[in-house]
């Protein structure tokens, strides 16, 4: 009843004219953004947080979850019209959508992919409702023991499956993280530690400045050295682009599903969308009885993957507000942002602010009725904007990416900054690192460092508590077995160990 | 083309200095003796833990890398468009903002980067023209909308 009763008065805030113009402007711009291959839903958060800084905190957070929502959602339509991914997030999307683009179908799969993303988000929505209080609640019982096994399970587990088939590069990269946090003055002593000389870095290093360069100079560098795509022209068959009753009513159980799946994998630090929809779509593919229609047009296909990833988005936010690590990298953003406005997500959330997840439940709703209103309606104009070639739409995200971290600190040093990271990250994206796990490196170097030396400081040294206390002890083994099951030996000794005891 | 091979035992090497560097800077870094504070809550600790774990993650990768896929291979695009790209966004973002006005230093890089994208030697000198005008215009009118935006909007002190 009390939880109602906040979602009533959070929705009552949410809905003034001047919010619901928030939403459509900030939708309409993520769907834009997610849908222009080259910009993801990190980059256009990141770039947006520096425009929010003149709104007050919940017209700021708004919109900036309207980004978010709308970006995730948007990489589809490119996925569906040219083939390629608008965010990395879509990519399973393509693997239907585009053939039944081809099939002269696209207005149907936008459809569905609207639907499906919409369903998506709201099944995350009702998972996050349920789920934020308590595992505050539960965070409240955590120490400096628990806390530095929960980053190192975060950066395990995020370098495991975003690595592209060798989890070692994704640990390298959750470590490079560690080590750039490391950077700048340090949470108990105020040591400034290798600033090599340089004052700029005594503050240490931005997380927008970073990722603005991690994700967005690094993606106009991709986009510029490959190859357009030829969009699908959608009118050549005309075909209704609202879904029938009875195709969402046939894949109900791949729906929920898949909005299950996505919440989850979402919840899991620093994974993120894209793994919530192949997670989903590979889940869909094997229960079906289409499977063989799977990656030639498959409606089921296509609604599993869009709501999967979209599930994600509330998923992510749980860890993000309730424990103030994320679960994917915009929600990384996201967090710098909810800083920036005055909030610390955290477990005291549930008490300094316990109005907060509900703020954040209805800003979501929102966020998905726009997508749902503007999805269905705005279908030509999308394709017009993805014809926009390269050398015209980069220059201009290259710039907001200038602008927007010398925007939060107005040092000219970010832009330095982002360039480097920009230009490293490429590098380690073309050599098949991982960028989740470096980002959540960098976020999650202080929590450890401070973890670490406290219990310490509290234990006198003694490194038992971190082992014997029963959630650091549960934390423990899970990093352990993570580790264990990305070693190939160990799982093949282990599926023979299987096998045997089968015969 | 790079072998992925010889990418991944580039990248141990340099892994393994980085961590032994690590290793090295926590080690000689400011115990605060003075300060009489617990010595596990030395400042160095966790960049030593790093640098150990980066250091061996390094000669895990030299390891592993002989038994990669041969045939993998760093695939860069088109080089040359790579670099016209990292270097014109380079010289706008280090040379160009914060010594030019910055509506100024848009427009130059806006302009050039389209200009340059969009030449083709294929093309006549009419059309040629018609993509330089093209380039001149967006590149005005985005420097404008954005210098305007982040100047009177969100109150930002422009470089």
């Amino acid at each position: 009843m009390e939880t109602i009763q906040s979602l009533a008065t959070a929705f009552a805030l949410m809905t003034t004219p001047m919010m619901l113009f928030h939403v459509l402007w900030a939708t309409t711009l993520g769907i834009f953004v997610g849908s222009l291959p080259g910009l993801t839903a990190t980059m256009g958060v990141a770039l947006l947080t520096s425009l929010t800084y003149s709104l007050d905190r919940d017209a700021a957070i708004l919109v900036l979850i309207c980004m978010y929502v709308g970006a995730i959602y948007g990489g589809s339509r490119s996925a569906i019209l040219l083939n390629i991914p608008g965010t990395p997030a879509s990519a399973a999307t393509a693997l239907d959508g585009y053939p039944l683009a081809k099939r002269g179908e696209a207005a149907y799969a936008m459809g569905l992919a609207t639907v499906g993303s919409a369903l998506g988000t709201i099944l995350g929505i009702i998972l996050l409702v349920l789920l934020a209080p308590p595992l505050a609640a539960a965070a409240l019982k955590f120490g400096s023991f628990e806390f530095f096994w929960l980053a190192v399970f975060g950066i395990v587990i995020s370098g495991q499956l975003t690595a592209d088939g060798n989890p070692l590069k994704g640990y390298i990269a959750g470590l490079l993280g560690l080590g750039i946090a490391m950077i700048g003055s340090e949470g108990i002593h105020a040591v400034v530690r290798f600033n090599m000389g340089m004052r700029d870095l005594n503050g240490g290093i931005g997380l927008i400045p970073a990722m603005v360069g991690v994700f967005g100079f690094a993606e106009v560098l991709t986009a510029m050295a490959g190859n357009d795509g030829n969009v699908v022209t959608p009118a050549k068959k005309r075909s209704r682009s609202i879904p029938r009753l009875v195709d969402l009513i046939k894949y109900r159980v791949t729906i929920i599903r898949s909005g299950i799946l996505g919440t989850l994998v979402g919840i899991i630090p620093g994974v993120g969308e894209d793994i919530g929809a192949w997670a989903s779509y590979a889940a869909a593919k094997r229960s079906s009885k289409e499977r063989d229609q799977f990656g030639k047009g498959s409606h089921e296909g296509l609604i599993a993957a869009e709501t999967g990833n979209s599930a994600v988005v509330p998923g992510s936010l749980i860890p993000a507000i309730t424990l103030g690590i994320p679960g994917s990298a915009p929600s990384a953003v996201l967090i710098a942002a909810l800083f920036i406005h005055g909030v610390r997500p955290g477990p005291m959330i549930m008490i300094e602010q316990p109005e907060f997840i509900y703020s954040i439940a209805v800003m979501l709703f929102l966020a998905t009725i726009a997508i749902l209103v503007l999805g269905l309606s705005l279908t030509p104009l999308f394709v017009v904007v993805l014809r926009v070639p390269n050398s015209y739409l980069m220059p201009i995200v290259f710039t907001l990416c200038v602008i927007g971290p010398y925007a939060i600190s107005q040092r000219v040093f970010d832009i330095w900054v982002m360039v480097f990271f920009g230009l490293v990250g490429f590098l380690l994206r073309k050599m098949k690192y991982p960028m989740p796990p470096l980002v959540l490196g960098i976020i999650l170097g202080a929590l450890l460092d401070k973890s670490l030396r406290r219990g310490l400081i509290l234990s006198d040294g003694d490194l038992t508590p971190f082992f014997m206390r029963p959630i650091s002890a549960g934390f423990a083994l899970l990093v352990i077995v993570s580790i264990l099951a990305g070693i190939p030996a160990v799982r093949r000794a282990f599926g023979r160990l299987v096998n045997r005891d089968h015969r | 083309m790079i072998p992925m091979k010889s990418a991944d035992k580039a990248m141990a090497f340099v892994l393994i200095a980085l961590g032994l560097a690590m290793l090295w800077g926590g080690y000689v870094m400011d115990r605060l003796e003075v300060r009489n504070i617990h010595p596990g809550s030395i400042p160095g600790l966790l960049p030593m833990v790093l640098g150990v774990l980066i250091t061996l993650c390094g000669g895990l990768l030299y390891v592993t890398s002989a038994k990669d896929d041969p045939s993998g291979a760093i695939d860069f695009g088109n080089i040359s468009n790579l670099l016209w790209a990292a270097a014109l966004c380079g010289a706008f973002a280090i040379l160009l903002v914060g010594k030019l006005p910055f509506y100024i230093a848009t427009f130059v890089f806006i302009t050039a980067f389209a200009a340059r994208f969009t030449y083709d030697k294929a093309h006549s000198p009419r059309q040629r023209g018609q993509k330089l005008l093209a380039a001149v215009v967006m590149g005005l009118v985005f420097s404008g909308l954005i210098s305007a935006l982040f100047r009177y909007a969100f109150l930002v002190r422009l470089p």
